[in-house]
């Protein structure tokens, strides 16, 4: 725990130094022990940069969700490096692994995995108990965060009694709880309608925008993933296009 | 890690409480497990202390001659001869024959079964010079006759529906007698096993009337010292194995009976608590069966708890607490329901005459209670270990 504690101190000095969020390093995996093997990721290099909104765009069977798993710490690739806060997250033990991601990245999922069971505050709370917040703090947080997703008066509501939009937005409010320098979001908008997806996206611009946020949106929906500033679009494991979209108009 | 034990404690009691029916029936086989052991424990204890307590209070002086009988003889009579010769062994003062017999009781119409013990008339004072008997109301019964006896509390306040209060007429086996004396409320047994409660006392000459030719059950043999008994009982037990052959009758000190009486036990306590232990193995079971269906239904939430920074070991602390926590509610559960049939068996061994005061002691129940809770985390460890090891992508996406 402690030598946990000194490289999380160290990280927090890298914060200071380096823009670099997160990198990629010649990340392969591959599936299938002996036998038939699946190449998912093929050498992939990718950095992300502090304040970017990044979508990682690709049709199904494209290795995004094995792209996602990887840079996310979820799962571990099978050659190459992830640097995440300019720390090698690859030779971490696993429990050692998901303190670290506990603290550095918040996740929104496509089917919200809210824990049914608690009320909207309760699944907000629920990774600052994990990651050690102090009782006190966590409550005010948790309120002020979906507060700002625009909760106020579902706090004491079970997953049950929201729509698939207000999940969502508590979804994204539990993500910011340890406020994490990158947020992942996998399909935020896949099971939602039009409106509600239309809101959801425009809380993450906002976060992006408001409060410089790093952001990777995985999507295999081009409306969706156009509304980043840089497109990963990936095929076969590989990454066949990285685009910086420079400045764009302020149409809103 | 500190700060972490009561979000982890609240988390286990949450999801114990949502599994409700599984977590009542898990604790159920716990708890007959722990109260198998507790009561168990607590009789056989309660049992051991109460023959000890006996033994030790008709005194390290006494000896106990019981003829048992033998493959040819059925119940060896002792003869006026052995009697007198016991008499006439050196170191020896006092050598008192009991007989007893069952016999039934007729009051007011209602009949109900008892222990009835006599002694002969020079030994009259047996009874009351052990100190377990004394009479609250009236008195003994005198040497010659042979028309009075003395009942028991019990006898007299509870048997029958109508209290029997001294000077009443009694039928015992047909015959008539009169109640002269009551013995107070005691729990110590005299050492035939037999509870002053429940007996009926009088003197032989009266004892005569059921049993016409009565023979000891046991007779005892007091010395002048306590240094004198294992010689004098040598000298008894040499002379008995001379006339009827080995191990017909039993001459056995005050401590010698008690080391045996402890002997054996100690093998009836080991072979109870074995068959207890069996009972808490299979409430075991019962945890591990239901902890391994409770960390499969909670696949995806252990995924996302990855996902959100749980480590391996929070995973397992988890799991860990509910299984400890069916321990330890089963434990302490098991301990009263277990306490509460030691009573109630207690209070049955005493109706059919044998007192029990049954063991409740800090022993048994902090006992009791750390061995459910080390049950419960043993039986939790490897469904517990295996929440903590998945990977934390396929129980994410696990359906």
């Amino acid at each position: 725990m402690n030598r946990f504690k000194t490289k999380f101190s160290q990280i927090l000095n890298n914060m200071a130094k380096t823009n670099e969020v997160l990198r990629l390093d010649k990340v392969s995996k591959i599936y299938g022990m002996g036998g038939e093997k699946v190449i998912a990721l093929n050498n992939v290099d990718v950095t992300i940069f502090r304040n970017e909104y990044t979508s990682i765009m690709g049709p199904s069977g494209s290795g995004k969700t094995t792209l996602l798993d990887v840079l996310s710490t979820m799962s571990k690739p099978t050659s190459g490096n992830v640097f995440i806060e300019g720390v090698n997250t690859t030779k971490m033990t696993n429990s050692e692994l998901a303190s670290f991601r506990g603290n550095t990245i918040g996740f929104v999922f496509q089917t919200f995995h809210l824990f049914p069971r608690l009320t909207a505050l309760e699944n907000v709370m629920t990774p600052m108990w994990i990651n050690g917040v102090p009782r006190i703090e966590r409550e005010a947080r948790a309120k002020t965060l979906l507060e700002k997703v625009g909760l106020k008066d579902r706090m004491e509501h079970k997953p049950g009694e929201l729509s698939g939009g207000q999940k969502q937005r508590v979804a994204i409010a539990r993500a910011l709880a340890m406020n994490p320098p990158l947020i992942v979001a996998d399909e935020p908008t896949g099971n939602l309608d039009t409106k509600s997806g239309e809101i959801v996206m425009d809380i993450i611009k906002k976060l992006h925008k408001d409060e410089k946020r790093t952001i990777i949106l995985v999507t295999h929906d081009k409306n969706v993933g156009k509304q980043a500033e840089k497109h990963i679009y990936i095929k076969d494991g590989k990454i066949i296009k990285n685009e910086k979209i420079e400045t764009n108009k302020k149409t809103k | 890690m500190s700060l972490l034990i009561f979000d982890l404690i609240e988390n286990s009691l949450r999801n114990l409480g949502r599994a409700k029916i599984r977590t009542l029936l898990t604790l159920l086989g716990v708890i007959i497990g722990i109260s198998a052991i507790v009561s168990l424990m607590s009789v056989g204890n309660g049992f051991s202390n109460s023959i000890e307590s006996q033994l030790t209070e008709l005194g390290s002086n006494t000896i106990f001659v019981i003829p048992m009988g033998s493959s040819f003889v059925k119940n060896t009579r002792m003869t006026p001869g052995d009697i007198s010769f016991m008499e006439g062994v050196a170191g020896v003062t006092q050598v008192a024959p009991v007989y007893s017999t069952s016999a039934m009781l007729e009051f007011n119409k209602q009949k109900i079964n008892v222990q009835v013990s006599a002694v002969d008339s020079k030994n009259a004072n047996i009874f009351d010079n052990t100190g377990s008997f004394t009479v609250a109301e009236g008195r003994f019964a005198g040497a010659n006759e042979s028309g009075s006896i003395v009942i028991g509390d019990k006898i007299s306040n509870t048997f029958f529906d109508k209290k029997i209060e001294i000077k009443k007429l009694v039928k015992l086996n047909g015959e008539e007698y009169r109640v002269i004396g009551v013995l107070a409320p005691q729990n110590q047994s005299f050492g035939g096993g037999f509870s002053g409660s429940t007996s009926v006392l009088m003197s032989l000459e009266a004892f005569k009337r059921i049993v016409p030719n009565p023979s000891a059950q046991i007779i005892f043999v007091k010395t002048i010292s306590a240094e004198s008994v294992n010689l004098v009982a040598s000298d008894i037990k040499e002379y008995f194995e001379e006339k009827y052959g080995e191990g017909v009758v039993i001459v056995s000190s005050a401590e010698q009976l008690l080391e045996q009486v402890e002997a054996i036990l100690g093998i009836v306590t080991i072979f109870l608590t074995g068959v207890g232990g069996i009972a808490i193995l299979v409430g075991g079971v019962g945890i591990t069966n239901s902890m391994v269906t409770s960390v499969l239904e909670r696949t995806k939430e252990i995924g996302i708890m990855k996902a959100l920074g749980a480590s391996d070991k929070i995973i397992l602390s988890i799991f860990l607490l509910e299984s400890a926590f069916i321990g330890a509610v089963g434990g302490i559960i098991g301990i009263i329901v277990g306490y509460t049939l030691a009573i109630i068996i207690a209070f049955i061994a005493e109706m059919s005459g044998v007192p029990i005061i049954p063991d409740i002691n800090l022993e048994i129940t902090i006992g009791a209670l750390i061995f459910s809770m080390i049950v419960g985390m043993l039986a939790g460890y490897f469904p517990a270990l295996r929440a903590s090891k998945m990977d934390p992508v396929s129980a994410l996406r696990y359906e």
